[in-house]
């Protein structure tokens, strides 16, 4: 896929949105057998008598979903080169069968890198939504990219 | 139903750690076809010219892998509602097709809740290794637990 987005694109308060996927229990029931067999993400019946009322999605799930959204939504497009992590991840409401999550991805803070020329940083504010419009997850965190045009040499600047 | 671990079993400076868990180039891929399909973690070939120099698993999966491990550890067999979140997750080494990872747990801090009698919360943390004593991933999580005996 051509490259649309190098690390100068991604300007402070620019953002994102992405199209929609959705969650169905048999998605929810999958991933939570393989990596998060908690009562509540695996067993329809047994969720009902838990505090979340019902079968919900393991925030990793989530977090899995979210992911694909920002590769729908831009990241396939760019020169990622990684993520080194993230400050801060919040699940802030379940996420049940049949939800339609949606990401907005906010550009906070854009850094050159201080040892490698051809390459950035970039802060996000990823934010989840549902159908109803509601945060389900919000997380802070990095992504590297590669620059269109890598920065100056020490040299360079000194001459110009 | 009566679990092992309540709130009051955890204390600060303990320690849990698991056995290891093998990943294969085929769950790399199937997992990042679904949610994570960045060349790097789907196409062997376009993967050995990128930065990583081969196929490597998508964070996510790893951090996925960190909460089987967790449920293994002692999360299944606990009183557990949940988690608001986590901080300080790193992802420090790629973990290739064929590595092994193992969970090192440390409880680092428990709060009764302030509004909530039967309830407490635990603040851990969670270092991912594999079967070369490399730390690959790391994160600082808070779980929050029933009580055994509510405050009073």
């Amino acid at each position: 896929m051509a490259i649309k987005y190098y690390w100068e694109d991604f300007t402070p308060g620019r953002v994102f949105d992405t199209p929609t996927r959705a969650l169905s229990e048999e998605d929810i029931l999958r991933f939570a057998r393989e990596y998060d067999p908690q009562t509540f993400h695996t067993d329809a019946e047994a969720a009902r008598g838990t505090p979340f009322g019902g079968l919900i999605a393991s925030g990793w799930q989530t977090c899995g979903v979210t992911m694909r959204l920002m590769c729908d939504g831009y990241l396939l497009e760019t020169s990622c080169a990684g993520s080194p992590g993230l400050e801060e991840l919040r699940w802030l409401k379940p996420v049940r069968p049949g939800d339609t999550l949606r990401l907005k991805a906010t550009v906070l803070e854009s850094t050159p890198s201080a040892k490698q020329r051809n390459r950035g940083t970039v802060l996000f504010l990823w934010e989840t939504f549902n159908q109803n419009a509601e945060v389900v997850l919000s997380m802070r965190g990095r992504q590297m990219f590669l620059r269109r045009t890598p920065a100056p040499t020490a040299q360079a600047t000194l001459e110009a | 139903m009566s679990y092992k671990y309540y709130w009051e079993d955890f204390v600060p400076g303990q320690v849990r750690e698991t056995g290891g868990h093998s990943l294969t180039e085929d769950e790399i891929v199937e997992f990042a076809k679904k949610y994570d399909p960045q060349p790097f973690h789907i196409d062997r070939e376009k993967a050995k010219q990128s930065a990583f120099g081969g196929l490597i698993a998508s964070g996510w999966q790893t951090a996925g892998m960190c909460m089987r491990m967790l449920c293994d550890l002692y999360l299944l067999e606990s009183a557990s509602m949940g988690s608001p979140g986590v901080d300080e997750v790193r992802w420090v080494k790629p973990v290739r097709p064929g590595d092994t990872l193992r969970l090192k747990s440390t409880v680092l801090e428990t709060r009764a809740s302030a509004s909530r009698p039967d309830m407490g919360t635990v603040r851990s943390r969670s270092e991912v290794y594999n079967q070369h004593g490399e730390l690959v991933m790391h994160m600082s999580g808070v779980g929050m637990f029933r009580r055994r005996t509510p405050a009073t």
